[in-house]
């Protein structure tokens, strides 16, 4: 139980919260374009609910003080960065681009841009499918977020989408909104890439909707440097026999909170969730998933791994939700973590709730250091005790950055995950 | 081995059974005499496992029509648990695992329902063992396979030998061994054969449903049938699984053809 | 299914224990107020220092709120509608057994609990607890003779108030939690234990309490303290007659090893459920916990959950002493609209600490059975270890099984590893046992017991039976 905190305490908690939300509302320019109506709604909802607390039980272990300790104003175009060029294959959209990111641009065949009525139709179903239309971060993107790259996939896509956002600089708010409608059989393979650095916020909500039989792989690279922070949100509609193949990898944000909503409409579609986070400095890494099953003889597979170092704290929350309607789930989830630091912290929580009994739905954390038969076995070959660490260290990162799109080796992940760019 | 004035011990006629809504068996008859060794052979979907299942009492099947008299009693209304202590035994195509049902538990509590049932004495933990580790040769059977859970990580093979291990300890008037050879290497074949080899006598009877002709290269048939469609198409000896060896299935086909639009 | 009888059905069996003792009560008014608190302990004739400690629980809990983070439902509590005091109209606690009001000693016959001289359980000495107080301690005099203290705690107060003062609340605090304050404040009977340094028990030890007053919360405390290299084995069991309204039952154990102690603290918990449409039945509101103050003491909770409308307790180990060792065995059955919320907390604060978790939930009919768990490694805790294991079995596809292991490490030199899995009886699973001529009822039962093996083996002897039978009861008709 959290022992209850004094009245004066959180009353004095309460004020500095609806301050930072005030100064926040009062730096933003006048709701205008595509989504004014949209802005309108965030606003008005920031309003009334400021910041969470940690006495709710979804924030219990998430400290925003690495937030509120920000000023962020919204910047109206970026700068483009010393960016290696997109890998064969890649086609890469610069989200901050000032005026049309796609100025110039021609889309891959199969994609196309939807209309203003469209978006106007489909912006926010997935968000309502998912329950999160109303999430604090969810909300703090739609107040601010200029515009948002809504695209349509109606084939298969051979080229691998590329899109990077940057906050750069003291006081920048990056807010950043996709929303993908993948048809029937189609298929699009994504690689977002998300810089951050100075005391800049980076606010990304993405939707999908997966047709039938439609597939979607998503990577997400998410690489801050303290004190930039980070607040993504990936709510996903499964239609049967689709599938969702997300792979996230992050590090070097003050703070950073992940969370893909992930609902199978109808069942029978297949989720895979893969994600490695990173914390070492000062940072707080936070991933809280939720994956639903709606209907009969659907698949998860989610494998999180953390490492928390010197006095990192990596918060992993997983929900899995399979109701009665839902006989035949199968569903397994992993957490493993590695605690390298007796300053860092490991807060892991999986949460799974069944009402159906012809289902599968395995779970396991693993809390450790790196194993020492393992590095004994590598230091009984010659190889020093920090080299062997270095092998083992990198051994875990890659089962999941393998995972990413290919155009993500140009970024150089490895290396920049473990400080070695 | 075929004796005339043998007692008739399974007794099926014109046998019809579905599982959900889809028919199955569409009137199948066959009847099983003390001492004989019977195959029902056919390709898959021909509906030989289900007649293994409903002669067992499986819940998912439904019979239609029909009816099968085991030693003169009507043994479709019997639950399945009582066909056992009767005396009907089913070896399962595939086994399922029961984790933490103990292996011998499971196969001391099944011989004594079996014995309760020919009224004979319940069996103490000592007296089981006893004679578990003896019938354990007939399947040359590793001990250390009693203390895991029912089938628990058994490997296809030791799930055989399990089977057939259960047929020596329940000592059954008619064994009905469903796809018994699926799965298995020359020598656990071998073995298991010579297991059930060793179980026959003139007062059981065996009904073996395979594929396969090398399962009754090592257990001689008395009669061979030929199923397809849901029904037994063509009666013979032993010689009638070598004609299907040869020819393969493709004429029973045509026969099922020609039988099915009259 | 087309067995006559369902896995379902057999979930369902009639309660056995749902009678009600016809004997005249010592009852205090309904409702709370300091002045009630002051009445149960001017009853009991208490010293101050318990009188204090009551009173600054109850100011505590004035200021709690009840709390509601496991999301049960239930409908408000009304504190003030409740009987805080309840005693069967006797003198005085009998000095023999043969002057106990033979109703009394009746009751617990038929509970199958033999109290009188010649038919008492060989080697397990009982202590009962009828509503609010013992009446009974049977095999007080030979425990007596190795050093062993067992009575109820009243007793232990007038006898033995050095000890009580010495270790009471400091387990559980009286501000721990909502349910642990209102026991603090009102509790009126429970046992204590008391194993002298270097002892080791000669016999198990068990407490059965019994709520007979239909108005009545109980609120019992448990106490037990081994000394150094000391060891014992206590059991303990409840149950509640039939009555369409709900009664509350907020207990608070607390336990104490120290150096090289051991205690081993088994529960088979059958409290009225309420029937099958979730009328009536006992709310279940447990704080147990145990302390290993020293190094190399252990501290083992088993339980067997299979009552109460609602249950919410979490066995705990707070492991201080070095290379100390908490372990946590837990059945829990949940059927038609029962809600189970349990689990366990093992804190590793000391070095080379080790913890066991092994939980096994069933959850039949329309129930809700989950397991909350918390594992936490403090940063002193280099070396230590622990192991989860937490299974369901969901009979029917009505029955909701959560499951919600909170692991928190902050100590690189420490493993922890978590696993869980579903399964459920299957139908080839069944027809295969049935094909061998196993009948239904065997056949689940068979595979319930199979699924809680590892906590069945935890239990004492006596009662590992006893439980393996008492969960088939509770099973009958539910699979299907």
């Amino acid at each position: 139980m959290v022992a209850a905190m004094s009245n004066s305490a959180s009353n004095s908690a309460a004020v500095a919260a609806s301050s930072w939300v005030t100064t926040f509302l009062e730096r933003l320019p006048a709701p205008a374009g595509e989504l004014e109506a949209v802005q309108w709604r965030g606003r008005e909802a920031l309003s009334r609910q400021p910041l969470p607390t940690r006495r709710q039980e979804d924030w219990r272990f998430t400290d925003l003080a690495p937030l509120t300790a920000l000023t962020p104003a919204l910047a109206p175009a970026g700068e483009q960065g010393s960016w290696p060029e997109p890998a064969a294959g890649a086609v890469r959209l610069w989200l901050d681009a000032p005026g049309d990111p796609l100025a110039g641009q021609s889309l891959p065949a199969g994609i196309s841009l939807l209309g203003a009525d469209e978006v106007q139709q489909a912006l926010g179903h997935t968000l309502a499918a998912c329950n999160c239309e109303q999430h604090w971060p969810v909300e703090l993107n739609q107040a601010s977020a200029p515009r948002v790259l809504a695209l349509r996939v109606s084939a298969v896509v051979a080229p691998i989408l590329e899109l990077v956002s940057q906050a750069a600089g003291d006081g920048v708010m990056r807010p950043v909104r996709v929303l993908l409608l993948l048809e029937e059989k189609a298929s699009l393979e994504v690689l977002q890439v998300q810089l951050g650095s100075g005391s800049s916020l980076t606010s990304l909500v993405i939707e999908a909707h997966l047709g039938r039989e439609s597939t979607l792989r998503h990577g997400l690279l998410a690489l801050g440097e303290s004190p930039a922070c980070f607040l993504g949100h990936l709510a996903v509609e499964q239609e049967p026999r689709s599938l969702l193949e997300s792979v996230w990898a992050s590090h070097g944000w003050a703070l950073s909170r992940f969370e893909p909503r992930v609902v199978q409409v109808d069942g029978e579609a297949t989720t895979s969730l893969k994600a490695l986070q990173l914390a070492d400095g000062q940072q707080l890494a936070d991933t809280h998933s939720r994956v639903e099953f709606r209907g009969p003889e659907g698949q998860l597979d989610q494998l999180h791994k953390a490492i928390a170092d010197d006095r990192g704290r990596s918060v992993f929350n997983g929900a899995v939700k399979v109701p009665r309607a839902a006989q035949r789930t199968n569903a397994s989830q992993l957490s493993r973590n590695l605690l390298l630091s007796n300053q860092a912290r490991i807060d892991t929580k999986p949460e799974l709730e069944i009402v159906a009994d012809d289902v599968r739905c395995a779970h396991g954390a693993t809390v450790s250091r790196l194993q020492t038969d393992e590095l004994f076995y590598l230091q009984s070959r010659g190889l020093s005790a920090a080299v062997a660490a270095g092998l083992l260290k990198r051994g875990f990162c890659e089962e999941v950055l393998r995972a990413l799109p290919a155009a993500a080796a140009a970024w150089r992940p490895l290396q920049r995950l473990l400080g070695e760019a | 081995m075929i004796r005339p004035d043998a007692d008739t011990l399974l007794e099926i006629v014109d046998l019809q059974a579905r599982v959900e809504d889809k028919p199955i068996l569409k009137g199948v008859n066959l009847t099983i005499k003390a001492g004989e060794i019977h195959a029902v052979m056919g390709r898959n979907g021909s509906g030989k496992s289900t007649l293994s299942k409903v002669l067992a009492g499986h819940p998912a099947y439904t019979v239609t029509g029909g009816s099968v008299l085991y030693r003169g009693a009507n043994l479709l209304d019997l639950e399945p648990e009582q066909r056992a202590r009767l005396g009907l035994f089913l070896g399962f195509q595939y086994p399922v695992e029961i984790p933490g049902v103990s292996n011998l538990e499971f196969l001391r509590v099944s011989t004594n329902a079996r014995r309760g049932e020919k009224g004979e004495e319940e069996l103490d933990t000592f007296a089981f063992e006893d004679l578990v580790r003896e019938r354990l040769q007939v399947v040359q059977m590793d001990p250390a396979f009693l203390e895991r859970s029912v089938n628990e990580g058994f490997s296809g093979g030791e799930k055989k030998r399990n089977e057939i291990l259960q047929m020596a300890l329940l000592d059954p008037l008619v064994a009905i061994l469903d796809e018994t050879d699926s799965g298995l290497d020359i020598d656990a074949l071998r073995i298991v054969a010579g297991g059930v080899n060793h179980l026959a006598s003139p007062d059981n009877a065996t009904l073996l449903i395979t594929h396969y002709q090398r399962l009754l290269d090592v257990i001689t048939p008395d009669y061979v049938h030929v199923m397809a469609g849901g029904r037994i198409l063509r009666t013979g000896g032993k010689e009638l699984a070598l004609e299907l060896e040869d020819r393969g299935y493709d004429w029973v086909d045509q026969e099922l053809a020609v039988l099915e639009v009259a | 299914m087309s067995s006559s009888t369902s896995v379902g059905d057999l979930v369902s069996q009639p309660y056995k224990y749902g009678f009600v003792t016809d004997i005249e009560t010592d009852k205090i008014d309904k409702g709370l107020s300091e002045d009630v608190v002051r009445l149960i302990s001017s009853k009991k004739d208490e010293p101050q220092f318990l009188l204090d400690f009551r009173l600054r629980a109850y100011k505590q809990w004035l200021r709690m709120e009840e709390p509601d983070w496991a999301t049960l439902g239930h409908p408000a509590i009304d504190y003030q509608e409740m009987i805080y005091y309840a005693a069967p109209r006797q003198q005085e606690k009998k000095a023999s057994l043969d002057e106990v009001d033979p109703k009394l000693l009746e009751t617990f016959e038929k509970l199958g609990i033999p109290l009188s001289e010649q038919k008492r359980l060989s080697n397990v000495a009982v202590d009962a607890v009828f509503d609010s107080v013992s009446i009974a301690t049977t095999y007080r005099e030979k425990l007596a003779e190795h050093g062993v203290i067992f009575c109820s705690i009243s007793e232990a107060v007038k006898d033995h108030p050095d000890l009580i003062e010495r270790y009471l609340g400091t387990v559980v605090p009286s501000n721990d939690n909502f349910f642990a304050a209102l026991n603090s404040a009102v509790f009126s009977d429970g046992s204590f234990v008391f194993i002298p340094k270097g002892v080791a028990c000669p016999m198990e030890l068990s407490t059965y309490f019994r709520i007979n007053s239909g108005d009545t919360g109980q609120f019992e405390r448990t106490l037990i303290v081994a000394e150094e290299g000391a060891s014992v084995s206590y059991l303990e069991g409840c149950t509640a007659p039939m009555f369409d309204t709900n009664q509350l039952h907020a207990a608070v154990v607390e336990l104490v090893t120290l150096d090289d102690a051991s205690i081993k603290y088994s529960t088979v918990q059958n409290w009225y459920a309420g029937d099958e449409n979730g009328v009536g039945g006992i709310y279940n509101f447990v704080t147990k916990r145990g302390h290993c103050r020293g190094d190399r003491s252990h501290i083992s909770w088993t339980q067997v959950e299979t009552g109460s409308a609602i249950t919410w307790k979490y066995p705990s180990c707070v492991l201080q002493g070095a290379d100390s060792v908490g372990e946590f065995y837990s059945v829990a059955l949940t059927n038609n609209l029962q809600q189970a919320d349990t689990g366990t907390k093992m804190v590793h604060v000391g070095p080379r600490t080790r913890s066991t978790i092994v939980s096994k939930g069933i959850s039949a009919g329309r129930s809700s059975n989950s397991y909350r768990g918390l594992v936490q490694i403090g940063p002193k805790a280099t070396g230590a270890r622990n192991y989860s294991q937490c299974d369901s079995m969901l009979i029917g596809d009505q029955a909701a099984a959560n499951t919600y292991p909170y692991i928190r490490s902050q100590q690189p030199e420490a493993s922890v590893e978590h696993e869980a899995s579903t399964c459920r009886i299957s139908a080839d699973q069944l027809f295969y046992l049935q094909s061998r001529g196993i009948g239904f009822e065997e056949a689940v039962s068979m595979m319930v017991s199979g699924f809680c093996r590892d906590v069945f083996n935890q239990l004492p002897m006596e009662f590992a039976a006893e439980a393996d039978k008492l969960l088939a009861l509770k099973l009958e008709g539910s699979v299907g």
